[in-house]
């Protein structure tokens, strides 16, 4: 547990055995609160550190973040157009439906790799120095948020070539991508503790998302029967990633309750895991 | 594992966490740790390699919470532990000054304006633009302490750090330490084994061995008393292949040697096996200066095979070195002196209690018993 006090301007710290809990829910939203904002700066720094490091001696640089999109979409067009398969249907070009998909996809799974393996990837720092965990586990989302906005801008021109105009909702596609940021964001929280103590989890975290990105809609329509169906229909990533292309390729979608569910449970797993990540933080670090 | 998930889950629902009794396979590493630091004080810990002098600074800094008792901080805590901490190498110079001064818990203000004293303190010059990961390790180190000494932390945990870089920079490093000291109001936590360091700097030593406290002294007294606890720990690493200690011309062993008086240095080889010849080399090591007097002998070349419970004897006239602590490391060879077949870096302590005016040569006799 950790107090801190105002007393003439100096903080008091103390370090007990009991933790936090026993003083109550509101004060560990307090902290946390209070944690995440403290900190801002250090989780700018470590987000600029991470994304200038890692494109820093590329030729490529960001435009790294589209290689991955157009390969993939390029594929599913390839096995499209010689009908190898068979995306069902799909009201708008395959490609601009593909490159959306993709790019909710990728937010959603890059968020969640890099946030597990944010506090496993950190190094002896983390043992040694105490500094905010939360702030490093934010700042690997940075990377994943500005290739989607690359993405984006790849989507854009998708639209003018396509002489496709998509509806004005285009606009809120920042706020469609929130509750999937907030989910992977959430998820992201635990699975950086698990994977701090038990590398393994990051490795399958790595082909669960690879598997899940062929089982959920998204370079495909969804399914009307079988079990993929069923599946889909309680899949929350289906949602969140569907529903804003279909808003604004149609401008009309029949999944909006769903939407709606899913970003309220992304958001509660997110203040769940966010109070999970705060009280255990410490004891993880114990065996990492 | 089992137990971390008993704890993560006593923690999640707000039970208590029971930390205060051991599991199986569990062992305090800290145990029955009281003291007080006052606000300007400057306090040092000693002890030997594994006594939880590293895990109570971890503690102090908010790493570990502690499974029984109650840490309190006044102030803001800084760490000067862990040189270069959340360095990339694909950063330059600078931009690494922000992440690491960011790490350390600098705000971007404080950062923007201690920036240049930073640089100058680093002494890197131009290199500040370049990749970190063309620095050669002083640069690098330079660096990291440049911006963690820079962090003014009202109470300071220094974690061994100054066993890195060149002499002068470790002069640089102490003195600014002695400064922040001096200016008052800031309290330093020292953890080191340099004890010249500490009787300078430290108001009051703390002395640790096995992850309890056994002294909390004036630095001169602790250092006194660390000879004999030493001397006990570091037989148990060796004592089974030779021992070794001093005998003053009275018989009695001791570690506390006279210039004027004459010694016998005694090594017991135990079971030592040797394929060609003995040859024997030791050094005695003088924590303060670093240096060292290095003592060998090839008088046994011919002496081979196994040998059991032989005593080597080496016979001091005088001890006339400087004064102060002292270790004695110790290389048995095998055939040359360069094949080293047991070689011990620290083995016993001991301490020259009055001083020589000039450092002299030291006059050995060597002779071999049963």
């Amino acid at each position: 547990m950790i107090e801190y006090l105002n007393n003439m301007a100096e903080t008091l710290t103390t370090y007990e055995p009991d933790n936090s809990l026993r003083k109550g829910y509101l004060l560990i939203f307090a902290e946390i609160f209070n944690d995440i904002k403290k900190n801002r700066w250090l989780t700018y720094q470590l987000f600029k550190r991470d994304f200038l490091g890692l494109y820093k001696q590329t030729y490529m640089g960001i435009m790294w973040a589209l290689v991955i999109p157009i390969f993939s979409v390029g594929i599913f067009i390839i096995l499209n157009t010689s009908g190898v398969l068979s995306v069902g249907n799909i009201r708008a070009p395959y490609p601009i439906y593909a490159v959306m998909g993709m790019m909710f996809w990728q937010l959603f799974s890059g968020v969640l790799i890099s946030a597990s393996n944010s506090l496993a990837g950190a190094g002896p720092t983390i043992v040694k120095i105490n500094f905010s965990k939360k702030s490093l586990v934010i700042a690997s989302l940075g990377k994943s948020l500005l290739s989607f906005f690359i993405q984006l801008v790849l989507l854009v021109v998708l639209f003018f070539v396509y002489r496709d105009t998509p509806g004005f909702e285009i606009i809120l596609i920042p706020v469609f991508m929130l509750p999937v940021l907030i989910f992977a964001l959430g998820l992201g929280f635990i699975f950086s503790l698990l994977n701090a103590i038990l590398r393994d989890i990051g490795n399958i975290l790595s082909i669960l998302a690879t598997f899940l990105m062929f089982l959920t809609p998204i370079f495909y329509a969804k399914p009307s029967e079988g079990i993929l169906s069923t599946i889909t229909q309680y899949n929350i990533l289906y949602y969140l990633v569907s529903v804003p292309r279909d808003i604004i390729l149609l401008q009309t979608t029949s999944g909006l309750v769903g939407f709606v569910i899913s970003s309220l449970v992304s958001f509660a797993i997110l203040i769940v895991c966010l109070i999970v990540f705060h009280l255990t933080e410490t004891r993880i670090i114990e065996r990492v | 594992m089992a137990y971390g998930i008993q704890d993560i889950g006593r923690n999640l629902l707000g039970l208590g966490s029971r930390s205060n009794v051991l599991r199986n396979d569990e062992f305090w590493a800290l145990r029955n740790i009281f003291f007080n630091v006052k606000k300007g004080e400057t306090v040092g810990i000693v002890g030997p390699n594994g006594s939880g002098k590293t895990t109570l600074l971890k503690l102090l800094n908010g790493i570990f919470w502690p499974d029984e008792g109650k840490i309190s901080l006044r102030g803001r805590v800084g760490a000067l532990i862990e040189v270069g901490a959340g360095f990339h190498p694909l950063l330059t110079g600078k931009e690494n000054i922000y992440v690491n001064a960011a790490i350390l818990g600098m705000t971007r203000n404080e950062v923007n304006d201690k920036f240049d004293s930073i640089v100058e303190f680093a002494d890197i010059g131009d290199f500040i633009h370049i990749p970190v990961k063309y620095y050669s390790s002083g640069m690098f180190v330079r660096l990291g302490f440049a911006v963690a000494i820079h962090c003014n932390p009202d109470i300071l945990l220094i974690d061994e750090i100054l066993a890195v870089g060149d002499i002068a920079f470790q002069n640089k490093c102490l003195n600014k330490i002695s400064n922040i000291a001096e200016e008052g109001g800031k309290s330093i936590i020292f953890v080191s084994h340099d004890m010249n360091a500490i009787s300078l700097l430290c108001d009051r030593c703390l002395l640790m061995d096995k992850g309890a406290l056994i002294l909390n002294e004036k630095p001169n007294e602790v250092i006194e008393k660390l000879s004999a606890i030493f001397v006990n720990e570091k037989e148990d690493m060796f004592s089974d292949i030779l021992q070794i200690y001093f005998i003053d011309d009275a018989g009695r062993k001791t570690s506390e040697l006279h210039c004027k008086s004459g010694y016998n240095l005694v090594i017991d080889l135990m079971d030592v096996i040797l394929e060609k010849g003995l040859f024997v080399a030791f050094s005695f090591i003088n924590f303060e200066n670093k240096f060292s007097y290095r003592l060998q002998t090839d008088a046994f070349k011919n002496v081979k095979g196994r040998l059991k419970d032989k005593r080597l004897s080496i016979r001091f006239k005088e001890f006339g070195i400087p004064k102060g602590y002292y270790t004695i490391r110790l290389a048995i060879s095998d055939g040359t002196y360069i094949n080293r077949k047991y070689h011990f870096e620290e083995t016993i302590y001991f301490r020259v209690v009055d001083s020589t005016e000039a450092p002299r040569f030291l006059e050995a006799e060597w002779s071999m018993t049963d």
